[in-house]
């Protein structure tokens, strides 16, 4: 009886021990050399040219699989202990955020925004899922470089928008019917973070994202601007290391379970990780879910990254920052950069990480 | 029937009168958008240099190129106040580190 009681506690401890967690610090089992790493270096790390910006600038990539980081490296000004800019991958972190909120009761998926944010009562009938979605039907245009005069998000960040970014986009008129069509539109994350703040209460509001998300994952350094309204820029202004995001990305990958908590509600993450339906394949590079980005769609000829499992999704910014979770291979990685022109491809990245690090894949 | 005369005898007069209504209709139409667009450069300029210094803590030379734009312009950097000021387009603006959790702010 005593000795099957301990075969017993020793089964639990080792099943416990089978999942590696970080703690204050990611343990590390670095992978060794091999002609496939070294492939995947030299279409990460090519020769770097800060003067002219051109071609595959990659400040960081970091590489956890089932926990552990088995690959790490640095370029340019960037070290592992920089909080770097993750431009739109802000969006995928306010998601996170509001998926705790979610968790804790404060809203549906199904609620009006205005409801939140009564800025917004001119549009009634956009919901929170439509945001989540980027179908908001605001008649928003998200060009940065190519059409500065009438680029929405410029004029939001820089100009007209920047004092109350929610509130200029509340402004914008209706293209579409709610919840119809996707645009990508950075002023949708920014009323996202306008609702919160009633979802939340003022009071907690500024310290929400560190007490719902980061310092339940342990992360330290984390920076999140705000405008002058005090609502934070969900669109673009997160920073955060290289280690830190990739807690993030574990998060994910496990389904919005940290350790023995579940942090996120697991419908929460399905809705994240589920294709909004009425995308079709020539409205943007990858599929859009709720504020993350799949490798799937409704449609299944749909696939953005061909050399990645259909399980695999990404938070993805502006100038090749990205946060790529692959459940199936149980891998989470993160790449920061620089990129200034279209050199990088995301399917380039992941088919030599795939390559190089995935062990056998998970049906 | 003078008018068709008016474009007979000045016919790239008359090209040109088209050309400058259309795009004087055109300047109305995007006024708002016209009116900010000189104010991108400095305000990019001083915001991205502000968080490209204080938040991620890049050196000053690095920053300058991170933020360096085909237009001219001019970037001043108070260190001790962590406050960044720029101008392109004959607009300055400015931005400021606020705090450890709150980054860089563009000044309204």
């Amino acid at each position: 009886m005593f000795k099957g009681l301990s075969l017993f506690a020793l089964l639990i401890s080792l099943t416990a021990h089978a999942e590696t967690w970080p703690t204050a610090e990611w343990s590390s089992a670095p992978v060794a050399s091999s002609p496939a790493l070294q492939a995947l270096e030299d279409y990460a790390f090519p020769p770097r040219d800060d003067n002219t910006r051109q071609g595959i600038r990659t400040d960081a990539l970091l590489v956890i699989r089932d926990g552990q980081v088995i690959y790490e490296r640095y370029a340019g000004p960037t070290r592992a202990e920089t909080p770097h800019l993750t431009w739109s991958i802000s969006k995928s972190i306010m998601a996170t955020v509001l998926g705790v909120a979610n968790g804790e009761g404060r809203f549906n998926l199904s609620d009006p925004v205005a409801k939140f944010y009564p800025a917004l009562a001119q549009h009634p009938a956009i919901t929170v899922a439509d945001l989540l979605h980027w179908a908001s039907g605001l008649d928003w245009q998200e060009d940065y470089e190519y059409a500065p005069l009438k680029s929405s998000v410029v004029a939001m960040l820089y100009t007209r928008g920047h004092g109350d970014m929610a509130r200029f986009t509340a402004e914008h008129a209706e293209y579409a019917a709610p919840g119809q069509a996707f645009r990508y539109s950075s002023g949708d994350s920014n009323l996202l973070a306008a609702a919160l703040k009633t979802m939340v209460g003022p009071a907690r509001y500024p310290d929400y994202p560190w007490t719902a998300l980061f310092e339940p994952l342990g992360i330290r350094h984390a920076v999140w601007e705000t405008d002058a309204s005090g609502t934070f820029v969900a669109s673009s202004y997160a920073y955060l290391t290289a280690r830190d995001l990739a807690r993030i990305g574990l998060l994910m990958q496990r389904g919005g379970r940290w350790g023995d908590r579940q942090l996120l509600p697991e419908a929460w993450v399905a809705f994240n990780r589920q294709p909004f339906a009425d995308f079709t394949a020539d409205q943007d590079e990858a599929v859009p879910g709720g504020q993350w980005w799949l490798n799937r769609a409704v449609d299944p000829s749909i696939k953005p990254w061909p050399d990645a499992p259909p399980d695999t999704f990404a938070a993805l910014g502006h100038w090749g920052q990205a946060l790529y979770v692959i459940p199936s291979a149980n891998l989470v990685i993160v790449r920061y950069a620089d990129d200034r022109d279209g050199t990088y491809h995301h399917n380039q990245l992941l088919k030599r990480a795939l390559t190089a690090f995935a062990g056998p894949v998970q049906p | 029937m003078s008018r068709r005369g008016f474009i007979r005898r000045r016919p790239f007069s008359t090209l040109l009168l088209i050309l400058l209504a259309i795009a004087l209709g055109w300047a109305w139409q995007e006024r708002v958008n016209l009116r900010a667009f000189p104010d991108i450069i400095g305000a990019y300029t001083a915001k991205e240099y502000c968080s490209c210094r204080y938040v991620m803590n890049n050196d000053a030379a690095y920053c300058r190129g991170y933020v360096k734009q085909w237009l001219p312009g001019t970037l001043a950097d108070d260190s001790a106040a962590k406050q960044v000021t720029a101008s392109g387009m004959g607009r300055t603006h400015s931005a400021v580190w606020i705090g450890e959790r709150q980054g860089c702010r563009l000044q309204p």
